[in-house]
């Protein structure tokens, strides 16, 4: 059985059409002005818009950190859904991801507006483990200093 | 989220909000009144006290009052059994969203803007 604890849905109306919203999303120029908070920055090494062709992102922090995502489109309709998965790289091969998810991004005609959905997948017990393992689950000081970051930016 | 744990769900809702979220940061620096907490935020004290219930149903927080001073104050426990992970997860995705809708928007208006200007000409 498939456990759904771990997914996260997230959705939006968003006040232009459906041709806009993809544009954004699969415009590399356009992607990387939004995928990561400031002052982070995004590269995009890989952008293959097709089933089995590289999506990959390096983000930077203002310190020198890195995050680096490499990962698979899995699926492409135009102006409809994109799927992705950091489980896969370009042509399929197995990643190594330090996460692994799946995100699904639906778009729907909601009026003259867009219906937006992002599903992302995750794993249950392997990934927490990993995660605490690395330190992650260290209970919520991590979480309230990312909340605090993140007042701090939109107080910007 | 079916299947899902239902408490979890009322996290995940309080936490999907800017307000919401600047508050628990605000109140992760040590407990705060309502007027305080209120301050910053451009918005009719009504609207704001809503998003202090969603954070108390949520059971992020805890308020308490004495006199007339309505004083708000954090429950770590509750955010640390959300799994951090998961959270920090939930709130890039909110963020990210929130940021591609911005963009998408100011890109359709200045779209427009752009039409618009063109058909003034036009019709000169």
């Amino acid at each position: 059985m498939n456990d759904t604890s771990n997914d996260l849905s997230i959705s939006r109306t968003i006040r232009a059409p459906r041709a806009v919203v993809w544009k954004a999303w699969t415009t590399p120029e356009h992607l990387q002005k939004w995928w990561c908070p400031k002052p982070w920055t995004t590269q995009i090494r890989g952008f293959d818009l097709r089933p089995g062709g590289s999506f990959d992102t390096l983000m930077r922090g203002p310190d020198g950190e890195e995050s680096s995502n490499p990962g698979v489109f899995l699926e492409v309709v135009p102006q409809e859904r994109l799927v992705f998965t950091s489980a896969l790289v370009a042509g399929w091969r197995p990643g190594t991801p330090w996460l692994s998810m799946t995100a699904i991004i639906l778009m729907e005609d909601e009026g003259e507006h867009t219906k937006y959905t992002a599903r992302v997948l995750h794993k249950d017990e392997e990934d927490r483990r990993r995660h605490e393992e690395m330190g992650f689950y260290d209970g919520w000081g991590t979480c309230i200093e990312q909340l605090g970051e993140l007042a701090a930016e939109l107080a910007r | 989220m079916a299947n899902s744990n239902p408490s979890l769900d009322g996290v995940f809702h309080a936490l999907a909000d800017p307000t919401r979220r600047a508050v628990l940061a605000r109140l992760g620096q040590g407990p705060a009144t309502v007027k305080e907490l209120g301050q910053p935020f451009r918005m009719a004290l009504p609207s704001f006290m809503k998003h202090l219930t969603v954070l108390e149903d949520s059971g992020l927080i805890a308020t308490q009052k004495v006199g007339r001073v309505r004083t708000c104050r954090i429950k770590p426990r509750r955010l640390a059994a959300a799994e951090a992970w998961l959270v920090e997860q939930r709130t890039l995705w909110e963020e990210r969203t929130d940021r591609m809708v911005r963009f998408v928007e100011e890109q359709h208006a200045s779209e427009q803007h752009a039409l618009e200007q063109h058909g003034k000409e036009q019709t000169k």
